[in-house]
C-alpha cells in the first residue's frame, strides 16, 4: 500500500502542521496531523467514532487549545489569535443549541450582527440563506417548533452568514433527510464555486465521495490517508470487489487485482450469483482503518483476500 | 477586549427571548418581592419598618434577577449548547458576559421601578435620591451577576448550577438582616451577615430612600463587584484546554 499523501505548502485557507492533542489523562486524540485546505476546495474528514475528527475540527475552530503544533487560517496563527482566525470562518459545531423562542428570521438576523453586518445587510443576508436552505415556510416560526433537521439547517445557515472564506462544518448533514442533505450539498457547492474553502467531517461515505475534492481518513488520531477519491482508490492494489452469498447465506466480499482474477475465482467456486464492482471509498476506508464503515445503516463486513 | 456591537447583539438576543419568557422574570423581579414586602409588613408592620421592608424587597428582587434568573440563563446557554453559538463567533467572552450584564441591569431597573410603584400605591412614602438608588442598583447587580457567572462557569451540571443559584439568590437575602432587625441574630452570624452584599445593598437602598449615599457600604459593594466580576471574566472562556 502506498504511503498517505503528504500535504503541500503554498496558499492555503487552512494549514495544519504536526498537530497534537493530548488530554490530561494522557490519551492522545490527535497525533501529529498535517494537511491543508485550499480555497475553492472541499476536504472531508472520515474516520471511525473516537478517531479524533471532532477534536481536530475543534482545534482548527479554536474551541480547543492544541497541545502542540500549528493551525493557520489564511496565514493567521489560530492558536495565538483565535478571534482573528474565527472572523474568517463560518463554523457549524457538531452539537450546538439554538434559541428556541426566537423565530428563524430573528435567529439569523441577530447572529448576523456578530459577523459585522449592518442591520439591512443582516436582513438581506438572512433572507437569502433562509431561501437557500429551503426554510422559507418556516421564516416566522419559532425555532423551538421546528424539526431536528430544520434546526440543523439553521446551524448551517449561521455559519454561512457574512460569506466567510472558510467553512468548517462538523457533520453538517447529520440527521437530515436525503432531500435536505442534497439541498445542503448544493449550498456548499455554490459557496465553493465562489471561492470558499470547506472543511467538513462526515459520517456519510456517500457525502465524502460526492461532495469532496479531497478526502482525509483519520484513525487513532492520525491522518492515514488524504487525497482525491482517485488517489485514495489507487492506494488499493486489489481494486475489484466481488460480493456474493455463501452457502450459509453469509455475505462474502473478496478483492482482486484484475477483472480476470475475479472471474476465475467465481467460476472455480461455481458462484452463480455475485456482484462485481470497482472498489469504493468504503473499501479504502476499511483497508486503511481496519474498521468497516458504519453510518448507522447496514454494512457488509468485507474481508481482504 | 469587549466590543460594543457584540454586547448589544448579546443583549438583543436575550431581550428577544425575554419577550417569549416573561413569566419567570415577572416572578423573580416583582411577584415574589412584592409578596415578601406585604408579608413582612403584615407580621412586623409599623411605619418605621415599611421603608426597611421596601429596601429589602428591592434587594430581594435584585438578588433573584441577578443570581437565580440570570444564573439560570447562563447555565442554560452553557448546558444546552447555546454558548457554542457564541464561542464559534469572533466574539470576546467578555462581550458575552457584558451583554448578559446589560440585560440583567435593564431587568433590575424595570423590576425595582415596578416595586417602587407598587409600594407607593400601597402607601409607602419615600424621598428617593434617584442617583444614589441607581448607583446602588448598578453596583449590586454587578456584584451579584459576578457570582452568577462564577457559578455558571464552574458548575459540573445544570442541576448542580441551578441548585446553587437558587440557594444563593434567596439565601443571600434571608441571611442578611433585610426583613428583620440585626439584633435578633446570634452575634457571630450578625458580624458575617452585615458584610453580605445583600446587607450592604439594603442599607444603601435605605440611604437612597432618604436621599443620601451610604458611602462606606457602596465602596465595599463596589470592591466586591470588582472581585466577583474579575473572577467571572477570568473563568468565562470560549476555548478549552
Amino acid at each position: 500500500m502506498k504511503q498517505p499523501l503528504v500535504p503541500e505548502d503554498g496558499d492555503a485557507a487552512v494549514r495544519v502542521r504536526a498537530l497534537v492533542k493530548q488530554y490530561r489523562d494522557g490519551n492522545h486524540a490527535n497525533r501529529g496531523i498535517d494537511f491543508d485546505v485550499r480555497s475553492g476546495e472541499i476536504v472531508s474528514i472520515l474516520g471511525p467514532n473516537g478517531a479524533g475528527k471532532t477534536t481536530l475540527l475543534r482545534q482548527i475552530t479554536t474551541e480547543l487549545r492544541p497541545t502542540s503544533g500549528k493551525v493557520e487560517i489564511f496565514d493567521v496563527n489560530a492558536v495565538a489569535f483565535p478571534r482573528r482566525a474565527k472572523a474568517m470562518m463560518g463554523i457549524t459545531p457538531q452539537e450546538a443549541g439554538v434559541f428556541e423562542t426566537l423565530t428563524v428570521r430573528q435567529h439569523l438576523e441577530l447572529f448576523a450582527r456578530f459577523k459585522g453586518l449592518a442591520k439591512r445587510e443582516a436582513r438581506n443576508s438572512s433572507a437569502e440563506i433562509i431561501h437557500e436552505l429551503d426554510l422559507d415556510r418556516e421564516t416566522n416560526k419559532r425555532v423551538g417548533d421546528l424539526s431536528g433537521g430544520q434546526r440543523r439547517r439553521i446551524l448551517i445557515g449561521l455559519a454561512l452568514l457574512g460569506n466567510p472564506p472558510l467553512l468548517v462544518l462538523d457533520e453538517p448533514t447529520a440527521g437530515l433527510d436525503p432531500v435536505s442533505r442534497r439541498a445542503v450539498w448544493g449550498v456548499i457547492r455554490r459557496r465553493v464555486t465562489e471561492g470558499c474553502a470547506v472543511l467538513l467531517s462526515t459520517h456519510y461515505i456517500e457525502e465524502a465521495e460526492r461532495l469532496s475534492h479531497r478526502i482525509g481518513i483519520i484513525s487513532a488520531g492520525k491522518m492515514i490517508g488524504l487525497g482525491t477519491l482517485g488517489e485514495l482508490l489507487s492506494l488499493l492494489r486489489k481494486s475489484y470487489r466481488l460480493s456474493y452469498q455463501d452457502c450459509g447465506d453469509q455475505q462474502q466480499v473478496r478483492y482482486f487485482a484484475t477483472f480476470a482474477q475475479s472471474q476465475r475465482y467465481a467460476s472455480e467456486r461455481q458462484i452463480a450469483e455475485y456482484s462485481l464492482a470497482r472498489a469504493s471509498l468504503e473499501d479504502v476506508y476499511f483497508a486503511l482503518t481496519g474498521h468497516p464503515f458504519e453510518e448507522n445503516e447496514n454494512n457488509d463486513t468485507p474481508c481482504l483476500t | 477586549m469587549p466590543d460594543l456591537r457584540d454586547i448589544v447583539s448579546v443583549f438583543r438576543i436575550h431581550l428577544a427571548r425575554l419577550r417569549a419568557e416573561a413569566g419567570p422574570f415577572v416572578l423573580a423581579a416583582l411577584i415574589f418581592p412584592t409578596a415578601m414586602y406585604l408579608f413582612a409588613n403584615a407580621i412586623g408592620g409599623g411605619a418605621e419598618n415599611t421603608i426597611r421592608f421596601l429596601a429589602g424587597s428591592i434587594v430581594f428582587s435584585l438578588s433573584l434577577t441577578a443570581i437565580s434568573w440570570l444564573g439560570y440563563l447562563l447555565l442554560e446557554n452553557r448546558f444546552t449548547g447555546r454558548l457554542k453559538l457564541f464561542a464559534v463567533l469572533p466574539v470576546a467572552p467578555s462581550s458575552y458576559v457584558f451583554g448578559i450584564l446589560v440585560f440583567g441591569i435593564v431587568q433590575a431597573t424595570l423590576g425595582s421601578g415596578a416595586l417602587l410603584i407598587v409600594a407607593r400605591l400601597l402607601g409607602a412614602r419615600t424621598q428617593i435620591g434617584l442617583l444614589p438608588l441607581v448607583v446602588t442598583i448598578l453596583l449590586t447587580m454587578l456584584c451579584l451577576c459576578g457570582f452568577s457567572v462564577i457559578i455558571a462557569t464552574r458548575a459540573r451540571s445544570f442541576s448542580e448550577g441551578s441548585l446553587l443559584t437558587d440557594s444563593l439568590g434567596a439565601g443571600l437575602v434571608f441571611l442578611a438582616p433585610v426583613y428583620y432587625s440585626p439584633e435578633v441574630m446570634p452575634h457571630t452570624l450578625r458580624i458575617v451577615s452585615e458584610w453580605l452584599p445583600t446587607a450592604l445593598a439594603a442599607r444603601s437602598v435605605q440611604s437612597a430612600f432618604a436621599g443620601s449615599y451610604a458611602t462606606r457600604d457602596l465602596a465595599v459593594l463596589g470592591a466586591m463587584a470588582v472581585i466577583s466580576l474579575s473572577l467571572g471574566f477570568r473563568l468565562m472562556r470560549f476555548r478549552e484546554d
